[in-house]
């Protein structure tokens, strides 16, 4: 969670650090990693507390439980990767939930179609991944020109074409799930690279799922399905989108201050619009990985993620003032969630806590992040939403 | 397929089967229980898995989504599996397709699957698509849209317009009572137009904004049909909203306390009340024969009807099968 983005300078009073205090350093330094910190002592929380809950019956870190928590964290992790972007450039993007929808809808009429036109599967599947994710940042790419061709604040813009979105998904899934997909793909969505099977007759198998029933199957742990692999690439680069190149360079840039990264020749439209396709894309990716692990296209799917993956941005550090954050943190962000609530399950607490924990958690984000500034003295910018 | 008679007998061919393996059949099984959502139906499902395990010793571990889709359910169901402890799992699933995975993938973790309400794939599992669970033990939904057509159909005097207003597609409760209903009305009631069903998701708001837009669109429009606890209950406030109780002939799935309150009010005309507290008590019943070594349980158990209207609701055989639970 370091601010390894560049904060643009701002008007006025904002001088860089020389002259703080060891206290001041200490508060700053905890207050970059106090999501890494929380993170660590809730697992903590629950690898104490879940098997005196349960006397012993029940233990948090296995192996099963660690990929569950994965393979939990793919859709709001997806999401946020793109609100990432969108947020560290002092925009917002609504629609992202609706759109991982549409996503889901398309890669499975796609999908269906090119199988029952003749296509084997691979072919079928890379079909169904371009219908999803192109049609996702088409919508993208509207949402970009709006802002900031039009001038019209994201907020409004998101809000709206999530509406619309929202038809759409309906009215190309004719308002049910989007069924008769080639079972085969159910391999793709839950398949993965490593098997393990515990205690006698078993081992480590790579790539190919043992075909093994009875005791042996129960004894089986996923490792790594496909998914989480596949979402791992798209993490990674990310990370090297926003830390290491141009364009993240751009993105803090625009975040920090709009007049000024115009005025450093920026090209602030083009790059806006890219911001938003991109995570439309992202969207796009989470509801393709969907249609594959259920075997089918969902409408709905997505609407309950919009604010969890808002949420898990928040609480990784990215500034809702736009200009700070990282990739890293919103991983961690998703992390806390998804922990939060599979620990509730274990610990056998109705899982309705996780809402009131994961509420306390984002305004206690926000406030250590303005904190920050009040630490340091700095003035705070960069454009309202 | 089981009639009443056949029921009674595995009922009690179970009680005795579980009672004489009595002092080891505590073999000390645990049970997850994971519903559809929070909503009087389940409400009443749980009163009966914490009856049946109260009386054979079990424990149970009780996870309700707080709203209806996959997104909310695999991730708990995820989580129960993860724990290692259960045995079985007593579940709605919330969709009949996609929930084939996750709850596969609890089978092959060791834990057998008893669906309740809803079933997977085509709910045959001796010869249908999806052959893994235990039992489905539910109600004939299918059945229960004929009867509610029947009854509706005979409230509106044999012709008109009526509205089905449903809560998600694919789910294979109320699919089965949409076909029901519109079979029934096609086969005996052709003079009788059929609109919708639409969709509110399992929210009584939309369910009410749905109906009440319908009632807008068609004046003369003379029933409407709610498939479930929420779709009733949005269904009928639209109509008594509207200043039409008594007019627009409501049939309700599912007896919340509402739709009997809308009853009385003149309505509702039909409630069709199932059995959840059936479902869960057997289901547990289930898991605890299987464990104990049954194997001839029924793959699928209807679990019946009450059809209440005005002339019996006051009879207590009929009116205990209103959803209530103690304290609500």
């Amino acid at each position: 969670m370091t601010d390894r983005g560049s904060r643009i300078a701002l008007p006025a009073g904002a001088a860089p650090s020389a002259g703080e205090t060891p206290t001041q350093r200490l508060a700053l330094l905890l207050s970059r990693i106090w999501a890494w910190l929380f993170l660590a002592l809730m697992v903590l929380f629950f690898v104490v507390a879940v098997p005196l809950a349960s006397g012993g019956a029940v233990n948090f870190l296995t192996i099963r439980n660690s990929q569950n928590i994965l393979v939990a964290i793919i859709p709001v992790l997806l999401l946020g990767l793109g609100q990432t972007f969108v947020i560290i450039s002092a925009g917002i993007d609504l629609s992202v939930g609706w759109v991982m929808s549409l996503g889901s809808v398309l890669s499975a009429l796609g999908l269906r179609w090119a199988f029952n036109s003749g296509a084997p599967l691979f072919p079928a599947v890379v079909v169904g991944l371009i219908a999803g994710v192109a049609g996702a940042a088409v919508v993208g790419f509207v949402n970009g020109v709006i802002i900031a061709k039009l001038k019209v604040p994201a907020f409004i813009v998101t809000l709206g074409t999530s509406f619309i979105v929202r038809g759409v998904a309906y009215l190309m899934s004719e308002n049910t799930t989007v069924i008769g997909l080639p079972a085969g793909i159910r391999a793709y969505g839950n398949d993965a690279v490593l098997y393990y099977i515990h205690g006698e007759g078993g081992g480590l198998y790579f790539l190919n799922r043992p075909d093994v029933g009875g005791d042996l199957l129960r004894r089986m742990d996923t490792i790594l399905p496909y998914p989480v692999i596949a979402t791992a690439f798209v993490v990674a680069y990310a990370m090297f989108l926003l830390g290491k190149t141009q364009f993240g360079r751009h993105t803090y840039a625009i975040g920090g201050g709009m007049e000024a990264a115009v005025r450093t020749g920026i090209p602030v439209d083009r790059h806006i619009i890219k911001v938003y396709a991109l995570s439309a894309a992202t969207a796009g990716i989470a509801g393709f990985l969907s249609t594959l692990r259920f075997t089918a296209g969902s409408a709905v799917i997505g609407d309950p993620l919009l604010l969890s993956s808002i949420a898990a941005v928040i609480i990784g550090g990215v500034s809702m003032f736009g200009g700070a954050g990282t990739v890293t943190g919103t991983v961690i962000g998703a992390l806390i969630v998804a922990v939060l609530t599979t620990g509730l399950v274990m610990l056998n607490v109705e899982a309705f806590w996780q809402f009131i924990v994961v509420g306390t958690v984002v305004i206690v984000a926000v406030l250590i992040d303005q904190s920050r500034d009040l630490i340091t003295g700095r003035q705070r910018g960069g454009p309202a939403t | 397929m089981l009639r009443k008679s056949a029921l009674f007998a595995v009922a009690a061919g179970l009680a005795m089967a579980v009672a004489s393996h009595g002092a080891e059949a505590a073999a000390k099984i645990k049970i997850g229980f994971l519903p559809g959502v929070v909503d009087p139906f389940y409400q009443v499902m749980q009163l009966g898995v914490e009856a049946a395990a109260k009386d054979l010793v079990i424990d149970v571990v009780t996870q309700i989504p707080p709203t209806w889709g996959v997104d909310a359910e695999t991730p708990i169901l995820d989580a129960m599996v993860a724990r290692g402890d259960l045995n079985y799992i007593i579940t709605a699933p919330v969709d009949r397709d996609q929930m084939v995975g996750p709850l596969k993938a609890a089978a092959d973790a060791g834990i057998k699957v008893v669906t309740v309400d809803t079933f997977l794939g085509d709910g045959d599992y001796v010869n249908g698509p999806v052959k893994f669970p235990l039992s489905y033990i539910g109600s004939d939904n299918t059945e229960g849209g004929r009867i509610a057509a029947r009854g509706l159909a005979k409230a509106i005097g044999g012709k008109g317009t009526v509205y089905i207003n449903s809560t998600n597609p694919n789910v294979s409760s109320v699919e089965g009572r949409e076909k029901g209903f519109k079979e029934a009305m096609a086969k005996d009631y052709p003079n009788i137009k059929v609109l919708g069903p639409d969709y509110n998701l399992d929210d009584p708001n939309k369910a009410a904004q749905q109906t009440a837009a319908v009632l807008q669109r068609n004046p003369d429009l003379a029933g409407v049909f709610g498939t479930n606890v929420f779709s009733a209950q949005g269904a009928g406030t639209a109509v008594v909203n509207a200043g039409l109780g008594g007019h627009v002939q409501v049939v309700a799935y599912d007896a919340t306390k509402l739709a009997i309150e809308l009853m009385d009010k003149g309505v509702v005309t039909l409630v069709l009340a199932q059995k959840p507290f059936d479902m869960g008590y057997m289901a547990v019943q289930f898991a605890a024969a299987d464990a104990a070594g049954v194997t001839s349980l029924p793959r699928r158990v209807e679990t019946g009807f009450a059809i209440i209207d005005k002339n019996n609701v006051k009879d207590p055989a009929i009116a205990r099968f209103i959803y209530s639970v103690p304290g609500k």
